[in-house]
Parts: structure tokens; C-alpha cells; sequence
């Protein structure tokens, strides 16, 4: 039983959602690189959902940000999600950040899912 | 109160300790009465400055310790994080992806007070203080400038987004 996982969720046809749940820094940091290139590797866009994370530090944001960039140069959709009611442990470090417009974040996965097929440059 | 609860966790630096910390700092807070913002502002720090010790202290094979230290005190929660390594250095890391460089901007952002020490060859000392109570938002009095360069790591001198 694996107490913070990340899962990808492939039901939304040409947007895999990687979903991330619980605590998440350097330790765990590595799975969610792992994870973030099987998504790249999909070829579509991608949408990170942090949802159900309680806290994400800077190993995290240097996994997501890597991931963005490498999506952004291969012309695939790069969006990350949080719900409605965001965890301070998560929202706290995109606020001082600045990273919300970035990366960018936006509220609902339906969204997300909409904006990462939206901003990929697609085949 | 007569004794202020005191802490002091010795432990291997690897990745998997970091979370060991923060569960031993929720449950001092908490018996502490902190606010659930505080909180999450002093999980966050005291995150970074044991990353930067798991990452920057010590060489990969020899390994080290990560000593965290709690102490209340009439104005709030002390943390400090030490190592006995050769210091917090932007030297590139070997097995796992460079490091986004954000660690210190982000203690410096969430703590109410902050302070390093280290001298090379005597490992480096990162004191944070966090009070009961708050007149001010830390982060407004130093704010996390910069955003993302193109080489990954964070650069402090970039425009923000907002600006």
C-alpha cells in the first residue's frame, strides 16, 4: 500500500493526468520524474493534478518545471491542477513563487485537461 | 508553561529522513497551539534547509548526519538544521537532477527570523524561528524574487511573472 502515490490516469483519450495524492519533496521527487516521462512519452498533453497533495516543496516544483519545459519543446500541452480547495502545504509555495502563471495552474482537472489539449501545438 | 518542550533528532542524511522531520515538527506545533498557516509555512522551510543538507552536505559514498533541533521559546518555535559537512554549496549533483536553487529564498520567505552559519570543512548551521503570533506575512519582507530560467535552476535577478 503505497501511502503517497502517483498514479496516471489515461481516461481522458489524448491528455494523461498524472495524480499526485499526500506528501510529496525528495524523497519521493524521483518517482514523480519517473512518472512525468512516461507521461511525456505518451506524445500528448499532459496535466499534473495536485488535487489531493497535502505538501509539495521545491524538489517538486524542479520535477514539474523540468517536465514543463521538455512538454513545451516537444509541442505537448503542459497544465497542473489543485481543485477548489488547495491544501496550504501546496498552495503556499506556487503563491510566493509566482509559478501559478508559469506553469500555469488552474483549479479544476476539467479545465486542465481542456487548456493542456488547447495550448499542445498536436499533430 | 515550566519546561518548554525540547527536541533534538539525529538521523542519517538521505531523502527519506526529510519526512520524518516534518512529522516530529507537526506534532511539537501542535502541541504548541500554531496556526495551520504557520505550520505549513515551518513544514515548508524546515524541508528545504534538510534538503540542502541531504543534497549539498555530504559526499554521495561517505554519507553524514542531519541534526534537527526544536526548541519553544517565550516568542516562538526554534528550528535549527545542522550538518557536519563540508557546507550548502551549488555543486552539481551527481545521481539525481540539479537542484532548482530555491531552498534558501523559500526559508528566507517562510521564517520570521532566519539565520546561517557555516565555515568550510565545519558544516552549516540554519537557524529559523517561527512566532505564536504574526503581525506580518514573512514573505512580504522577503519575498521569493525571480522565476524559472532556461537551464531549470531558479534565477533570482529574472523578472517575476506578475511584473
Amino acid at each position: 500500500m503505497e501511502a503517497n502515490p502517483i498514479v496516471l490516469d489515461d481516461t481522458a483519450g489524448d491528455v494523461v493526468v498524472v495524480v499526485v495524492e499526500g506528501e510529496h519533496d525528495i524523497y519521493t521527487a524521483p518517482t514523480l520524474r519517473e512518472r512525468l516521462d512516461e507521461a511525456l512519452d505518451r506524445g500528448g498533453g499532459i496535466v499534473v493534478d495536485l488535487t489531493a497533495a497535502t505538501f509539495v516543496d521545491s524538489s517538486v516544483l524542479g520535477a514539474l518545471l523540468d517536465a514543463r519545459r521538455r512538454a513545451l519543446e516537444a509541442g505537448q500541452g503542459f497544465v497542473v491542477c489543485v481543485g477548489e480547495t488547495v491544501e496550504p502545504g501546496v498552495q503556499r509555495i506556487l503563491d510566493i513563487t509566482g509559478l501559478v502563471p508559469v506553469l500555469p495552474v488552474l483549479r479544476q482537472r476539467d479545465e486542465a485537461i481542456e487548456a493542456a489539449r488547447a495550448n499542445g501545438s498536436g499533430t | 508553561m515550566s519546561a518548554r518542550p525540547e527536541v533534538l533528532l539525529t538521523m542519517p542524511a538521505r531523502p527519506e529522513g526529510v519526512g520524518v522531520v516534518r512529522q516530529a515538527l507537526a506534532g511539537m506545533a501542535d502541541a504548541l497551539d500554531f496556526e495551520a498557516p504557520v505550520l505549513a509555512d515551518m513544514k515548508m522551510a524546515v524541508t528545504e534547509a534538510c534538503t540542502n543538507v541531504v543534497v549539498h552536505a555530504y559526499d554521495e559514498t561517505d554519507g553524514g548526519v542531519l541534526e534537527v533541533e526544536m526548541r519553544a521559546t517565550e516568542e516562538g518555535l526554534t528550528i535549527v538544521v545542522r550538518d557536519h559537512g563540508t557546507g550548502i554549496q551549488p555543486r552539481p549533483a551527481r545521481s539525481e537532477p540539479a537542484a532548482l536553487g530555491l531552498g534558501l529564498p523559500l526559508i528566507a520567505a517562510l521564517s520570521d527570523a532566519f539565520e546561517l552559519r557555516g565555515s568550510a570543512g565545519a558544516g552549516t548551521e540554519v537557524t529559523m524561528t517561527f512566532a505564536y503570533t504574526r503581525d506580518a506575512d514573512p514573505a512580504n519582507a522577503n519575498p521569493v524574487t525571480g522565476t524559472v530560467g532556461i537551464d531549470g535552476r531558479w534565477d533570482l535577478d529574472a523578472p517575476s511573472p506578475e511584473s
